[in-house]
């Protein structure tokens, strides 16, 4: 088995208008994972407990080894953080930054942060607040991957990004990243940011964690089956089918437990299956989302 | 507690400060120029500007590297990097002090130094360093106030309150009678209530500091 990077048992934080509820999630060390949610489904909360900087009210929290939030000084020795809502010194120049850091961490690449410098087309000269927001955004990953952690920590880093920026930061994440043995945490709302680089996927909403597997396992599950029924004819109820739409003669389905023999299973009974679709990650995450929804309001 | 780690943290704050320091420096020694040049009108003017340099350069340090590194969104870059709450906080309270001194011991010394010069006014003197030193504690209640309240309304007031206490503290101490008859004399008189009064400052600067240490240490959450 994997060492765990990070290790959240049972872990609930209570604020007066939400509640992060038992969390308990594993991340193998040299994996990727998306952490999906929409805005305000706890993913920073988790985050900033991940990291130290929110103390959790239960359970227990390890990050490499480490039991935050009392270890993290040593934890984040080895983790690389850039969040949607953080800004480096405006009037500072990114050499400035990165001779800051230098100092401070042992592990510092100097030749490798010369060439995330090439890279990422950023002049170590310029000031901070002269750099656009995509710039800025290339600069906080070359200060966090420049002293090489083995836990990178992404929250939202390409919010706010134009389309064109976003897929300059992800394509050179995913190029970054195909030789490296990091482990990474990337939370988005978006889920194609996070089907472009995750192998491991985990979904939270209304401070909860819905599901988490392997991507390949949620994409091959998941599918929309849609359905001709004959006259008068019924629906039959198999197991893990989790939404039904469409109309009486025309059913849709999504189920997240495909096999085969479903399809073999509903021609029995005199269904004709039209189409079995399979789902984006988007998709997957939003019938999750809408099925979990309708189980606790029942 | 790593001290390396909160050497780095108060050499970053030196260095984002510097211009805020040389400009209180230089606009210090303008005043204490003016003050020296002797006449009555000069010498109240640049008390004046003295004083008001001094707090607000106090003022301006504390909001600028506590209420806006968190107003700027700085404080997830610095929270990110391998430090922990109370390194942090030893790194604020030690790097405003030391930032603060910069300006405020040669400018307190000068000030002294000019009085010392002019044989009337050397009376004065107990009365200047208990002044200064409440400027220091004015300061570290700031500081205090911002880093355990984090917020810009609480800090702006404690600033208005530390003013309010000066002007109050001021009048209190020049009319307490064992200094009020050295005030006008041309020797130094240092008394007892001097003493005391500059001890009751230092007490209060190292309660404040000590209190803003116990806040932090019970803080749960720092985002």
């Amino acid at each position: 088995m994997n060492e765990l990077a990070v290790h959240f048992e049972g872990v609930s934080k209570k604020y007066p208008h939400f509640l992060l509820n038992d969390i308990n999630l594993e991340l193998p060390a040299g994996t990727i994972m998306g952490f999906i949610g929409a805005n305000g489904a706890g993913k920073s909360t988790t985050i900033r407990i991940l990291m130290g900087l929110v103390h959790q009210d239960q359970g227990a929290v390890h990050v490499l080894g480490h039991r935050m939030p009392a270890q993290q000084a040593a934890a984040k020795m080895d983790i690389g953080f850039v969040s949607e809502d953080m800004r480096l010194y405006g009037s500072p120049t990114l050499a400035w930054h990165m001779e800051f850091l230098r100092a401070i961490y042992p592990q510092w690449d100097q030749p490798y942060a010369e060439s995330l410098l090439q890279r990422f087309d950023l002049k170590p000269q310029q000031k901070i607040k002269g750099l656009s927001h995509g710039q800025r955004v290339k600069a906080a990953l070359l200060l966090a991957l420049a002293h090489r952690p083995r836990l990178l920590v992404l929250d939202e880093p390409t919010t706010g990004l134009d389309p064109v920026a976003r897929q300059e930061v992800l394509g050179e994440l995913t190029a970054i990243l195909a030789n490296e043995e990091t482990t990474i945490l990337f939370s988005s709302h978006n889920t194609l940011d996070v089907e472009q680089i995750s192998d491991q996927i985990t979904f939270i909403d209304r401070g909860r964690i819905i599901a988490s597997d392997g991507k390949e396992v949620f994409l091959d599950r998941w599918r929309r089956l849609r359905l001709l029924l004959p006259p008068d004819g019924v629906l039959p109820r198999l197991p893990g089918i989790i939404e039904v739409g469409g109309s009486e003669r025309l059913p849709v389905l999504v189920t997240d437990s495909f096999e085969p023999a479903m399809l073999s299973a509903y021609s029995d009974t005199g269904a004709t299956v039209q189409a079995v679709d399979r789902m984006t990650l988007e998709e997957i995450f939003v019938a999750n989302v809408h099925s979990r929804r309708e189980v606790q309001t029942v | 507690m790593n001290f390396a780690m909160v050497s780095r943290l108060i050499l970053k704050d030196w260095y984002l400060q510097r211009w805020t320091l040389l400009s209180a420096l230089a606009a210090g020694v303008v005043t204490l120029g003016i003050i020296a040049t002797g006449s009555k009108a000069a010498f109240m003017l640049g008390v004046i500007l003295l004083v008001t340099v001094i707090i607000a350069f106090g003022a301006m340090i504390a909001t600028s590297t506590l209420i806006e590194e968190r107003k700027q969104q700085t404080l997830s870059f610095v929270m990110s990097l391998p430090i922990s709450y109370r390194e942090y906080t030893a790194s604020k309270i030690l790097g405003n002090l030391l930032i603060y001194l910069v300006p405020w011991l040669p400018l307190v010394l000068g000030s002294i130094a000019l009085l010392m010069l002019s044989p009337k006014s050397q009376g004065l003197i107990p009365f200047t360093a208990i002044m200064s030193v409440e400027m220091m504690v004015g300061t570290c209640m700031v500081v205090a106030v911002a880093l355990i309240s984090e917020s810009q309304g609480w800090t702006i007031g404690a600033i208005m309150v530390g003013n309010l206490a000066l002007n109050g503290i001021g009048y209190w101490v020049a009319h307490i009678p064992s200094i009020a008859k050295g005030l006008e004399g041309s020797s130094i008189q240092w008394t007892p209530a001097a003493s005391m009064l500059l001890l009751g400052e230092f007490a209060a600067i190292v309660l404040l500091l000590g209190f803003t240490f116990f806040c932090q240490s019970r803080k749960r959450d720092f985002l």
